[in-house]
């Protein structure tokens, strides 16, 4: 079997990643868009593009009927789920089977069970596969959840049963502090999951988040590949991710690795998946727990594709046609050093703020060992409707060291202007000694948060640039508008006045 | 003929001139060489460096040495604006009247034209920042207009 025609339930630079498989691989993309993407990117990306509803997420890109519609209309064989919105939905893989589409991911019962971290940390303990201590209170009201805190100890980490994403999560250091965080957590995690059952489990002092790629297929073959080191967070967020992870030993690797198999095959696993691990400790010292599994394609996954060599994508879209993985995992080894930044519209100066307004400017670094995946362009106008990441930079070299200086070039030849992003912050992080030592723990961010988001005095050099801009923009709104001015093509008479009385 | 303008950075005012070969001086300093190009990047010494600029009405964005900075031109002859947009549009140097758009009490909209100016053979429309209401139109076709000027206000 092959597939003839595939409909990508996702939006942005993760909707043009897979169109690009297609492409190579023959197979016709179908991209689907809300009412605030009629212009977007992905929408021109894809051979076809069906409209699905107005901007709000809940009324396109989560509506199971929405999709199903809109891939049985076009012909669709099937469906690309990408990240975040229904990648991770048992009840939309199983909407593609019952429609007679192919789900581009695990089957149902699979995502169902690793979503759930009762079941999936069962699942793992079975397999031998190490967890944090940690327990789902049977009583889940606050002095119940409390005395389950007490019973592992503090510190410990209160999260929502439901879900991942930092959403929901809270760190309960003592019994004073524990109700008003309780409550926060529960409030939290029923906004977010509609279900505010807490999880508890022991806090891991200055953890390293370290996952493993695995890969499955329909014919009993898992591989791992290789790790992801994705300390660098904020907020639960990641930031920067890269591979190898630095100070990570090769046996700690090599039993990680082994880990993740055993896990994706307790899990009954298929397609691309992640397993995500907390790392306590140095060298052949550190220990590793399960957190959780990722039952898709992560958005870091150019990291694993730039030092194994391989395209995920197009494996995935193999797979899902029940061909056999393309690699073994004898053929499978990390080359080199990659380093991902994600850009996105916020503002560091001010608490992060997500940003919205026109790209006045966008222009993307090129050269040697940099790739780009990006689901914007200049002119556009970032919306608010939507996760505010704009681009994902990826860059490959031969060592972590040549790794930070490409990507930290790469970053200062990006400029994105019209709205603020967090490329200065970036480049920030990648100048900081702790990130150069490889000295990474997921309170790297919160711990520097003053000196990596101080404001920059105005260098003389700044003002000059802006006196002696050459304005491209017309005067009787009749001309080519060129950029540089709105994208809704206004034109402050004033400043066009100006300079052309220069 | 080398210009000055001011360029607003936060609460600082910086006087700029620019000479013909592109030379800037900020605030009497050190001349700082530019070149710039056509698609909003520019060459500045010393060292030699390319930054990148925008302008989305009299805000003026740069990327240079990987940091952004948002400056505002402060044209000469006009008061500071009120922030949001509000209070009277004046013309910024010598101009003619061509036709006038609105009239007291007219709703507008952000990016109508207001008045239509003509000046060294251009026609030139004045647009609304902002929606707002026309409060007081204080010019008419055929009017020559000198430089900070009120035209119109809008509230």
């Amino acid at each position: 079997m092959s597939l003839r025609r595939l409909l990508i339930a996702n939006r942005g630079e993760i909707a043009i990643r897979v169109v690009r498989a297609c492409r190579e691989m023959g197979i016709e993309s179908v991209a689907v868009y809300s009412d605030a993407d009629a212009e977007a990117p992905h929408v021109f990306a894809a051979d076809r593009a069906v409209r699905i509803g107005p901007p709000a997420p809940a009324d396109s890109y989560l509506s199971i009927p929405a999709v199903i519609d809109a891939a049985r209309s076009t012909g669709s064989d099937a469906v690309h789920p990408g990240y975040g919105f229904l990648s991770e939905n048992a009840s939309f893989a199983r909407a593609c089977e019952e429609a007679g589409l192919v789900f581009v991911g695990p089957p149902a019962d699979v995502i169902e069970r690793m979503g759930s971290k009762i079941a999936a940390r069962a699942l793992m303990e079975a397999a031998q596969v190490p967890v944090v201590p940690g327990t789902v209170p049977a009583d889940q009201s606050d002095a119940g959840v409390v005395a389950a805190a007490r019973t592992i100890g503090y510190p410990v980490l209160v999260k929502a049963s439901a879900g991942g994403g930092g959403k929901g999560m809270r760190v309960v250091r003592d019994d004073r502090s524990a109700p008003e965080s309780i409550q926060a957590a529960r409030r939290e995690a029923s906004a977010a999951f509609g279900d505010g059952t807490l999880y508890v489990e022991r806090l891991i002092q200055r953890p390293r988040h370290v996952e493993i790629q695995v890969f499955g297929d329909a014919h009993g073959a898992v591989v791992h590949l290789f790790e992801r080191e994705c300390s660098i967070q904020r907020r639960h967020q990641k930031v920067v991710e890269e591979s190898p992870s630095p100070g990570l030993s090769p046996a700690v690797r090599r039993a990680m690795g082994e880990a993740a198999v055993a896990a994706a095959r307790a899990a009954g696993y298929r397609n691309a998946g992640t397993i995500e691990f907390l790392l306590e400790g140095e060298g052949d010292a550190a220990r590793f727990y399960f957190l959780e599994m990722n039952t898709r394609l992560q958005v870091e996954h150019p990291v694993t594709e730039a030092v194994a060599g391989v395209d995920l994508v197009r494996a995935q879209l193999t797979v899902a046609a029940g061909g056999a993985l393309p690699w073994t995992q004898d053929e499978l080894s990390q080359r080199g050093h990659a380093i991902e930044c994600r850009v996105y519209a916020e503002d560091p100066e001010n608490g992060f703020l997500p940003q919205a307004g026109p790209l006045l400017l966008y222009r993307e670094p090129q050269g040697p060992g940099i790739r780009v995946d990006s689901g914007v362009r200049e002119g556009a106008t970032v919306s608010v409707n939507y996760d505010p990441l704009l681009a994902k930079l990826t860059v490959t070299a031969e060592s972590r060291e040549a790794a930070i200086a490409r990507a930290r070039a790469a970053l200062r030849s990006f400029p994105v202007l019209g709205i603020r992003t967090n490329i200065p912050f970036l480049i920030r992080l990648l100048d900081h000694e702790e990130v150069r030592a490889g000295r990474l723990q997921t309170g790297l961010i919160d711990q520097h948060l003053d000196e990596l988001t101080a404001r920059r005095e105005t260098p003389a050099e700044a003002i000059a640039a802006a006196a002696v801009t050459r304005l491209r923009q017309h005067f009787d709104g009749q001309a080519q508008l060129h950029g540089g001015e709105s994208p809704s093509g206004l034109v402050d008479p004033w400043t066009a006045i100006r300079e052309w009385g220069r | 003929m080398p210009r000055a303008i001011v360029l607003r950075d936060g609460a600082a005012e910086h006087k700029v001139t620019v000479a013909d070969d592109g030379t800037v001086s900020v605030d009497g300093g050190r001349p700082i060489r530019t070149l710039a190009g056509p698609a909003g990047e520019v060459r500045v010494d010393e060292p030699p460096r390319l930054a990148w600029t925008a302008a989305a009405g009299d805000t003026r964005w740069v990327f240079i040495d990987g940091e952004v900075f948002e400056l505002e031109v402060q044209p000469e002859g006009r008061r500071r604006r009120a922030a949001g947009h509000q209070g009277s549009l004046s013309a910024p140097m010598p101009a003619t009247v061509v036709r006038v758009e609105a009239a007291p009490g007219d709703i507008v909209r952000r990016g109508d034209a207001l008045i239509i100016l003509e000046a060294m053979k251009m026609e030139l429309p004045v647009r609304s920042p902002a929606d707002g209401t026309v409060k007081a139109v204080h010019c008419k076709a055929g009017d020559l207009v000198q430089a900070g000027v009120p035209l119109i206000e809008i509230e």
